[in-house]
């Protein structure tokens, strides 16, 4: 994102403000999927993230990389909604649900990708959410190790412990079933 | 070569999580209309609030600036003498109009201020030598920058500011050079997290006698 949206967004223009969310819209969302696993609850989340976002944009300093900036505050909404989601009874996409939001007809190379990807879901469900969000930060939304520091707070030793256990259990939990 | 790259079952998993969701504009427009909706804009007393929004964006201006803030900042030392200097608190419960000017620009008392709440003079104070402005930015102004300029002590590198709050605890940090955004780095003062941003923040309690 350039720069001179981000200042005029800072300054309260709202379509500069549209052009972000345009921007990282899809991003976070993945994101969100991928950290919340109900579809419905990370699109609030999204939501929850750029509405904090806009409102403390005054706050934001140039200096900072923008993109680690958003993740941040996008990675504290998840976790708080993990923490709520643990304390009452898990809404998770039923079966159905997901079945009906398939297209009708595949050909079977998509089904197997898709089958795929359910499984690659699956798995990363099973992960602890600390493991899992450094994983997707690093390995699927590209921020080095020395971003994650910083936006997490957590050393880089950590971090790349994390990586690993997290690689570790996928590869353990996708590797039987691979096609 | 990184794991992922080596491992064939890691780099598939990998590429199915890196594609990406549809963008809805549907909930696009939802999310700007929600965010826009609950921002706190700039007061209309707010001389950024009619500037152009351009006027502050990038260029060479802008970088300058940057790299003018981190002098600044590596200038920043450890301020409020006391006896020297007026005290960084008041601790008066002397009652002051909202609408009062007091050393700095107009103030809006704080967003979430009870309209029977008399405000308070706060004073906020701040050293360095070689800034060019420094302002007090906190959720008593909306987080705006513009809003609360300091003054700097004439021949001195002191900056400071009072100016009436909503009694209660607000979150503050300090702007310089329109770049820099630091905590106050008087150890005495509190520190709390930012909600928005998950980052430390400095904190006064008004009215604390």
């Amino acid at each position: 994102m350039d720069s001179r949206t981000i200042s005029r967004a800072k300054l309260g223009d709202i379509n500069a403000f549209t052009r972000i969310v345009e921007a990282y819209y899809p991003r976070c969302l993945r994101f969100a999927r991928a950290m919340l696993h109900d579809v419905d609850e990370a699109e609030d989340m999204v939501q929850e993230t750029f509405v904090r976002l806009y409102r403390a944009l005054p706050r934001y300093e140039e200096r900072q990389r923008f993109e680690s900036w958003l993740f941040q505050i996008l990675g504290n909404c998840c976790r708080t909604a993990n923490m709520a989601s643990q304390r009452r009874t898990a809404r998770s996409v039923s079966d159905d649900e997901l079945l009906a939001r398939m297209p009708a007809a595949e050909s079977a190379s998509a089904l197997v990708d898709r089958e795929w990807d359910d499984s690659v879901r699956r798995a990363l469900e099973e992960l602890p959410e600390h493991n899992r969000e450094i994983f997707l930060l690093h390995y699927v939304e590209g921020f080095s190790y020395e971003e994650i520091e910083t936006m997490t707070g957590v050393g880089q030793s950590a971090l790349k412990m994390r990586v690993k256990r997290a690689s570790d259990a996928l590869r353990a939990l996708l590797a039987p079933g691979e096609r | 070569m990184s794991e992922i790259e080596r491992d064939h079952v890691l780099r598939r998993a990998v590429q199915s999580l890196r594609q990406l969701p549809a963008a809805d504009p549907d909930a696009i427009r939802r999310v700007v209309e929600t965010a826009a909706a609950q921002r706190v804009m700039p007061a209309a007393d707010d001389p950024a609030a009619d500037a152009p929004p351009v006027a502050r964006s990038g260029g060479r201006r802008w970088r300058l600036a940057g790299f003018a803030a981190l002098v600044a900042a590596a200038a920043i030392v450890g301020f409020f003498v006391r006896g020297s200097v007026p005290p960084r608190r008041s601790t008066t419960s002397v009652p002051v109009a909202s609408s009062a000017p007091s050393g700095g620009a107009p103030m809006r008392v704080a967003a979430n201020a009870d309209q029977d709440v008399v405000p308070i003079p706060q004073q906020f104070v701040f050293r360095s030598a070689s800034a060019r402005r420094v302002s007090v930015v906190g959720d008593f102004n909306g987080w705006s920058a513009a809003r609360t300029p300091m003054t700097r002590e004439v021949g001195g590198d002191l900056w400071s500011v009072t100016i009436p709050i909503a009694p209660g605890r607000h979150m503050y940090r300090f702007m310089v050079d329109d770049s820099t955004f630091t905590l106050d780095p008087d150890a005495r003062v509190a520190r709390a997290r930012d909600p928005d941003l998950g980052v430390e923040v400095s904190v006064v309690i008004v009215g604390r006698p």
